[in-house]
């Protein structure tokens, strides 16, 4: 009886992590681009989106789906430059009241998009990953949740060896913390801005055709995963890419955990609880678990 | 501030003029169309659910090209509501007062056509055979005279359910159920307890209801099978569904399933891993053009034909536009039966009289038949059972009066 | 009190001569702009006057909503004594949320109200013994209906809806205007512009910035009183979040603070669809592109609006009616 129950308990936290690699990676994407840019991107799920349907309707089309994949990333990465360039740079020294509802309206512009071009209806996507049932002590995951937490993982990782390894992510980070001096330095730092969004983009993208496979692929798929990502990253810390993966984990479990054990939470206030987390961190301690605390500039 | 003045006053007469041009007696009848109005999930959640309405526009439509009824054609005007009651309250306020409906046909959804009810019936506006099994749409005919639903009550579905679970496995089954937490979900459910009767407590081990904006069910199917069940229900819709089977299937679970109409198209359970899916069992009304029994059924092959000419992008084995074709062919029993002089009145009174056998696109046995008190357009079903990969109807016709 | 007397009076004609002129069923779309209308007013307060982004309006608009249904369905309140508590209701929780926020910042902030609005249905549909859950409340025909969905004092039902919500809409909007003209709008518009400036010189931050939140929660709870009112119905899924960021498009394009910018941001919202209908090839029955272009309009907006303020920075300063 306890072994059944342990191995309950262990399902719902395995399954947890899956769903939660799914958060960490959409989260990872917010704060890189946070952490370059300063901006909170509300489009960054619709983005995500958009690049699953590329990919879908690329593989529709006979592509395999390792090239399909690389397309989309191409693509994504391209759209993000781009649309950092075109859109964002204008006004990206005025009012952050004015590029959050630019943001705004970029997410309600894609999801616009995504239904006039690919329709309402759920499609079934194929993933890399096999969605065929490994089971160990009872408690069942198949390649593809393995294959989600290895990725977000990974992603991680680079991000990590990009910002603290390199000539490139020195620059990324001098640019947004102080554009006027970097500029001084010889840091292009338009480019730099520019390049967070594409990284963000290409995260973004990963981030969708990981979740499509188990989503089902549809305009509105990421629109529940952006509350969660964005309590992932509050919860992380939002200028934190290791905080963005871990929060994202620790909430996939947590939220299992909650809905079931906690019945009266049950399955109906799995969205709330992750509000509550968003509003519990940022009002106790809002640089979340891993940042740090940032100045308030007049 | 004359020149705005004579400018507003000009472009008001022009809609006034506009507004006035539509009919004298009943409306939306004139000598050459009829004009039925509908709101449905075209996008959203649900929007697979809307094929009814594209079914029903498609056999207008072959109809309409076969002379109409009546010498009438018929002009069908749905809206997009996206699953969300107060747009279809606004939609039906637009569709009655704007364009001048003669009566409100198929609505989508039992939330949308509880939320109408009330504004329908005051307008004397009829709404038939609606697109909804809540069983309140058949029953409430005192309080809602111009109101008929169509589809078998969810409640006596859930019922059928339960009693086949008594009948099958009375002693050792352990159920277990998965439901939609809104009021259709709430419904089957409810008729499911009433079918295993006294038993229900101690049969059903485990229920977990989930909103339909969560974006997956992992959670709640393993909490499920961890209840120790033998036997699954799933009163589930569309994606949320296949997501029950496949997570029944990764965890290793293997109950005997029964899943929702709703739910039950070919399309959708094909999409669930065969070997979990195997078994499952759901009722069946209309007829699901996958079937093999019905491969080469006309009723069938004309539905075909229709979404071939008619639906441009429409899928052949779509339950839900042969479910909407149905639909259709007994609306223009209904207005052929209310006669050349078509009023409301008419129509009201032969869709209370309808005794329909020969639906080409309802599983044979399956009749329309209603009477003034007895207001449930289908209420017989046949069970089926899902067989490698298609569904295989077994046991009779049988009766899902509520 | 320097007033534009003559475009007053002048929309205060067209107002009462449109009814009369156009079809009873634009009479209840004008009646339906008139709610957003008051909505968008509260939101200018709180996020074009005091700084302070709210991505969840939608959800005052829900309290106040909710309040008149159960209200009138329950408690056999008639549906126009319902309207100031529903102001009061939404108010007193505004202030409630005024607090909290006071600690996030301008993002953090935003994202807080993104999430209460999307989870917001949610929570409706969880407690559902009190809010009827996802069915909803009806209130059409009841007794405390005024005019029982027939009509009042010979007026279309349409027309009295219209009646109502423009008449509560203008005292709102006089409500709006004496607060922002008075030292209240003041200090609002001083801590948005620079709050270490304005506490500097004595404005009580904590005070105004949560008075902004009550003042404009209490306009949009009255607002969702009066669409309860207008549609007679509501759910859970009346106001997703998508309401609330129309919302924001309205008072954007409003540029947060004229009076005719917040009547064309509410017949924005209305009426899009029927424009975007008007594009040929593009079939409104998908709702897709409508939303887009809902979209591209903010997008567009918010590119142009820098150029346009720069030309008329003037503007930014005063309050509707040109006092300084």
């Amino acid at each position: 009886m306890i072994v059944a129950a342990f191995s309950d308990f262990m399902q719902q936290v395995v399954s947890g992590l899956a769903s939660g690699g799914i958060y960490a990676l959409l989260a990872l994407a917010l704060v890189i681009i946070h952490r370059s840019t300063g901006v909170i991107n509300f489009a960054q799920g619709e983005m995500a989106t958009l690049s699953a349907f590329v990919c879908w309707t690329l593989v529709d089309h006979g592509w395999a789906f390792w090239p399909a994949f690389a397309a989309t990333l191409a693509l994504s990465f391209a759209g993000g430059v781009t649309l950092q360039a075109v859109v964002i740079r204008p006004i990206q020294a005025g009012p952050l009241l004015g590029i959050v509802i630019l943001t705004i309206g970029l997410l309600i512009a894609f999801n616009g998009l995504d239904t006039w071009i690919w329709g309402g209806a759920a499609k079934q996507f194929q993933g890399p990953f096999s969605t065929a049932p490994i089971r160990v002590g009872g408690v069942a995951f198949s390649k593809q949740d393995l294959g989600v937490i290895a990725v977000a993982l990974v992603a991680v990782v680079l991000m990590w060896l990009l910002f603290s390894k390199t000539r490139l992510g020195l620059g990324l980070r001098a640019a947004a913390v102080n554009p006027v001096e970097s500029r001084l330095v010889g840091i292009r730092v338009a480019a730099m801005l520019a390049l967070g969004w594409g990284l963000a983009a290409m995260l973004g993208a990963v981030a969708g055709v990981m979740a499509a496979p188990s989503l089902f692929l549809e305009p509105n798929m990421m629109q529940t995963v952006l509350l969660y990502a964005f309590a992932a990253a509050v919860l992380g810390g939002m200028d934190s890419p290791i905080g963005a993966v871990v929060g994202g984990l620790l909430l996939g479990v947590l939220l299992n955990l909650v809905g079931t054990y906690v019945h009266w939470i049950g399955g109906e206030l799995r969205l709330a609880t992750a509000l509550a987390v968003i509003l519990g961190v940022l009002l106790i301690r809002p640089s979340g678990l891993f940042g740090r605390a940032a100045l308030r500039r007049a | 501030m004359t020149r705005n003045l004579c400018v507003i006053a000009l472009a008001a007469l022009t809609l006034a003029g506009v507004a006035a041009a539509s009919t004298a007696g009943t409306p939306g009848v004139t000598s050459t169309t009829i004009t039925l109005g509908s709101s449905g999930p075209l996008t959203g959640e649900a929007a697979a659910a809307a094929g009814v309405l594209r079914g029903a526009d498609g056999y207008f439509k072959y109809v309409n090209a076969r002379g109409g009824v009546n010498g009438r054609k018929i002009d069908f005007k749905y809206l997009d509501d996206g699953y969300d009651p107060s747009r279809t309250v606004q939609n039906v306020r637009e569709l009655i007062q704007q364009d001048n409906v003669f009566a409100l046909f198929s609505v989508v959804g039992t939330n949308g056509n509880l939320a109408i009810r009330d504004f329908a019936n005051a307008s004397g506006v009829p709404t038939v055979f609606s697109a909804a099994g809540a069983t309140t749409l058949g029953r409430d005919y005192v309080k809602y005279p111009w109101t008929i639903g169509y589809l078998p009550p969810y409640g006596e579905e859930g019922e059928l359910y339960g009693k086949h679970i008594l009948a099958t496995n009375g002693k050792k089954a352990k159920v277990a159920v998965l439901y939609q937490s809104d009021d259709y979900g709430k419904d089957v459910l409810a008729g499911f307890r009433r079918g295993l009767g006294a038993k229900a407590r101690t049969l059903i081990v485990q229920t977990v209801g989930y909103d339909p904006t969560a974006s997956d069910v992992q959670s709640q199917v393993a909490q499920l099978k961890a209840s120790g069940a033998n036997t699954f229900c799933i009163f589930a819709f569309g994606k949320f569904a296949i997501q029950a089977f496949q997570y029944a299937n990764k965890l290793g679970w293997k109950p005997q399933i029964y899943v929702n109409d709703v739910a039950s198209a070919s399309s959708i359970m094909q999409l669930g891993p065969r070997s979990t899916a195997e078994g499952s069992i759901s009722i069946a009304w209309g007829k699901d053009p996958a079937t093999p029994q019905f491969k080469s059924d006309p009723g069938v092959l004309l539905a075909a034909k229709i979404i071939k000419k008619y639906i441009p992008g429409g899928n052949p084995s779509d339950g839900f536009l042969a479910a909407g074709m149905a639909e259709g062919f007994s609306m223009v029993d209904a207005l052929k039966a209310a006669g050349k002089n078509l009023t409301r009145k008419s129509l009201m009174n032969a869709v209370t009289h309808m005794n329909e056998a020969n639906n080409p696109f309802l599983v044979p046995g399956v009749k329309v038949h209603t009477t003034p008190t007895f207001r449930f357009p289908i209420s017989s079903v046949q069970l089926q059972r899902w067989h490698n990969g298609h569904w295989v109807l077994f046991g009779g016709v049988q009766s899902a009066k509520p | 009190m320097r007033v534009k007397l003559s475009a007053f009076a002048l929309g205060a004609l067209v107002l009462v001569v449109l009814p009369f002129v156009l079809t009873d069923f634009r009479t209840v779309q004008l009646a339906t702009v008139g709610a957003y209308f008051i909505a968008i007013l509260g939101l200018d307060v709180l996020t074009g006057h005091s700084g302070q982004i709210s991505l969840g309006h939608g959800a005052f608009m829900a309290v106040g909503a909710y309040t008149t249904a159960i209200l009138m369905a329950n408690h056999g309140v008639r549906d126009l004594w319902t309207i100031p508590i529903a102001a009061g209701v939404a108010g007193v929780i505004g202030l409630l949320a005024g607090v909290p926020a006071l600690r996030l910042s301008g993002l953090y902030l935003a994202l807080a109200t993104f999430g209460i609005a999307v989870v917001l249905p949610t929570i409706l549909k969880k407690f559902d013994h009190f809010t009827g859950g996802s069915t909803g409340i009806t209130l059409f025909g009841k007794p405390t209906q005024t005019g029982h969905g027939v009509g009042v004092w010979g007026l279309t039902n349409n027309q009295w809806l219209y009646a109502l919500t423009w008449t509560v809409g203008g005292v709102v909007f006089l409500i709006a205007w004496w607060l922002l003209d008075s030292r209240f709008g003041r200090s609002l518009r001083a801590i948005r512009d620079s709050e270490l400036a304005a506490v500097a010189s004595g404005v009580n931050r904590a005070k105004y910035k949560v008075l902004a939140f009550g003042v404009s929660a209490a306009f949009a709870g009255v607002a969702g009183a009066l669409l309860a009112i207008n549609v007679a119905y509501v759910a859970p899924d009346t106001f997703p979040i998508q309401l609330s960021l129309y919302l924001l498009v309205g008072a954007v394009v409003g540029f947060f603070g004229s009076i005719w910018g917040a009547v064309f941001g509410a017949l924005l919202i209305q009426f899009l669809p029927d424009i975007v209908g008007l594009i040929p090839h593009v079939d409104t029955k998908q709702a897709g592109p409508t939303t887009l272009f809902f979209g591209l309009v903010l997008v567009v907006l918010m590119l142009v609006l820098p150029i346009v303020l720069r030309a008329a920075s003037k503007l930014a300063n005063r309050s509707y009616f040109g006092a300084q």
